[in-house]
């Protein structure tokens, strides 16, 4: 056997021991804070809104407006909470989206159960 | 330059995006949160929005040396005088509930260009400038504006002397910022209607400078939308 | 669940009007150099993390308001001054080019942030 193999052990959650605190910082970065990452250049583009964009952002806005949430909250939410892969991975007024529907979840102003159905009904008119 | 329109996308079913906003809207209102009325209330409220208060504002500042340190002081203050209330214009009396009450308007000077991001989000003055443009809210932009100004204001065309000082506003917080360019030769003698044309949504970013006969943002491609909204 | 009280403290005031008065005493004046914390941040933070560290000027006391980390859990029971301060590039990036040496960044950050340098 190689010493190497002989060291290894299957690895599971990382120990504290094995994680530094330059690790723990890392891991605290927020998705948002993107100011001097590396990057290139890109076209710039302007882009058309869908009508659930536009919906979407009105939504938000109203939410607001009648109390269910501030603003930061929806950021905090919207840009930090969702994590780092939905972050990248999610269209910009997505994240809004699902943001403004998981504070009608959390604010037990809706049950899941009501929007998963709610949701099918929806979809189910499209057919 | 001929405009760029990429293809829209062919879609045979509706976007799973489209049918959650619609259940989300839907609930909203059944649970009583607030009414179809709120909603149309505010996208009428929207609709109102452009860069042109934004524009009048700076060609005021340009024929009147006290309106332009009125602005420069208190950007909430000098909105008045273009029709913007930042506090009460909108739905709610207490500001737009993304992009408060607290303007700030950077004055170029021939020494300093200020140029704006959100490097967190998309943070935007949209009561006195309308809707972000897409490459704004971009990792991309909001990543490299602030590191390599330069670079990213070649891109869009601009170059400036390196006596220029380039401030890179980051808009992180509850404040909104317009850029107050310098006013361009040529422009002797114009009326503030002549003026207000020239300064487009890119020149209250930053990204661009007035200049007389231009009155349009650069032509940039248009990503197309399946079920685009109009007005 | 109650429902955020935003409303009823700054209809027809406005935000962050509502909050002034509120945060006593500001501890910065526009002049003065300041660095900000290295605070370990952890959930939610509107400090960018390339101003960790940095010196900077103030350049202007913009208002009072709770910071973003508490008002995020639309907790405004405290308010702080927030101040608009200036950072040279040269500072903030190891790489910024000499010839660019003039070119700056500006930013708001609330006080807790910061600290005499």
């Amino acid at each position: 056997m190689t010493e190497r193999n002989r060291q290894k052990r299957t690895k599971d959650a990382p120990y504290p021991t094995d994680f530094t605190n330059a690790r723990f910082v890392e891991c605290m970065r927020t998705p948002h804070d993107v100011g001097g990452e590396d990057d290139v250049p890109m076209e710039f583009e302007e882009k058309e809104e869908e009508v659930w964009e536009h919906n979407t952002f009105v939504t938000c806005e109203v939410l607001a407006w009648r109390g269910v949430w501030n603003a930061e909250e929806r950021r905090r939410r919207q840009n930090v909470d969702l994590g780092n892969s939905n972050y990248l991975a999610i269209p910009y007024y997505g994240r809004w989206l699902l943001t403004a529907a998981r504070i009608l979840i959390d604010k037990q102003h809706v049950t899941l159960t009501e929007l998963i159905e709610k949701m099918d009904e929806v979809k189910k008119r499209y057919e | 330059m001929a405009e760029k329109h990429k293809p829209a996308p062919m879609v045979d079913e509706v976007s799973y995006f489209e049918a959650l906003e619609v259940a989300v809207r839907e609930l909203c209102i059944e649970k009583g949160l607030f009414t179809a009325d709120d909603h149309r209330r505010w996208t009428e409220y929207m609709h109102t929005l452009s860069p042109i208060p934004a524009a009048r504002l700076v060609a005021k500042a340009w024929l009147d040396p006290e309106f332009k340190k009125l602005a420069v002081e208190d950007g909430v203050k000098a909105s008045l005088e273009v029709g913007i209330d930042w506090i009460n214009s909108m739905p709610t009396h207490f500001g737009t509930p993304s992009d408060y009450c607290s303007l700030r308007v950077m004055e170029d000077t021939p020494k300093l260009k200020h140029v704006v991001v959100c490097t967190l989000c998309s943070c935007y003055p949209r009561p006195i400038l309308g809707q972000s443009p897409e490459w704004y809210r971009t990792p991309n932009y909001r990543r490299r504006i602030v590191r390599w100004p330069r670079q990213v204001l070649s891109e869009f065309g601009l170059q400036l002397p390196e006596d220029v000082e380039i401030r890179v506003v980051d808009s992180n917080q509850k404040s909104r910022f317009i850029v107050l360019p310098v006013r361009p030769e040529g422009t002797e003698g114009w009326t503030e209607d002549q003026l207000t044309e020239i300064v487009t949504r890119d020149c209250l970013i930053g990204v661009a400078v007035p200049k007389p006969g231009k009155t349009q943002n650069d032509i940039r491609p248009i990503a197309r939308a399946a079920n685009p909204y109009g007005h | 669940m109650s429902k955020s009280h935003h409303a009823d403290m700054a209809t027809g005031i406005g935000d962050p009007q509502c909050f002034k008065g509120k945060a006593g005493k500001a501890k910065f004046k526009v002049g003065d150099r300041v660095r900000v914390r290295d605070l370990q941040e952890v959930f939610y933070t509107r400090c960018q993390d390339y101003t960790r560290g940095a010196l900077a000027t103030v350049t202007e006391v913009v208002y009072e308001s709770p910071p973003p980390e508490d008002e995020a859990w639309d907790n405004t029971d405290r308010s702080e001054w927030f101040y608009s301060v200036v950072f040279d590039m040269k500072e903030l990036w190891p790489e910024y080019p000499d010839v660019y040496a003039k070119d700056t960044v500006e930013t708001e950050l609330p006080e807790f942030w910061l600290e005499k340098a």
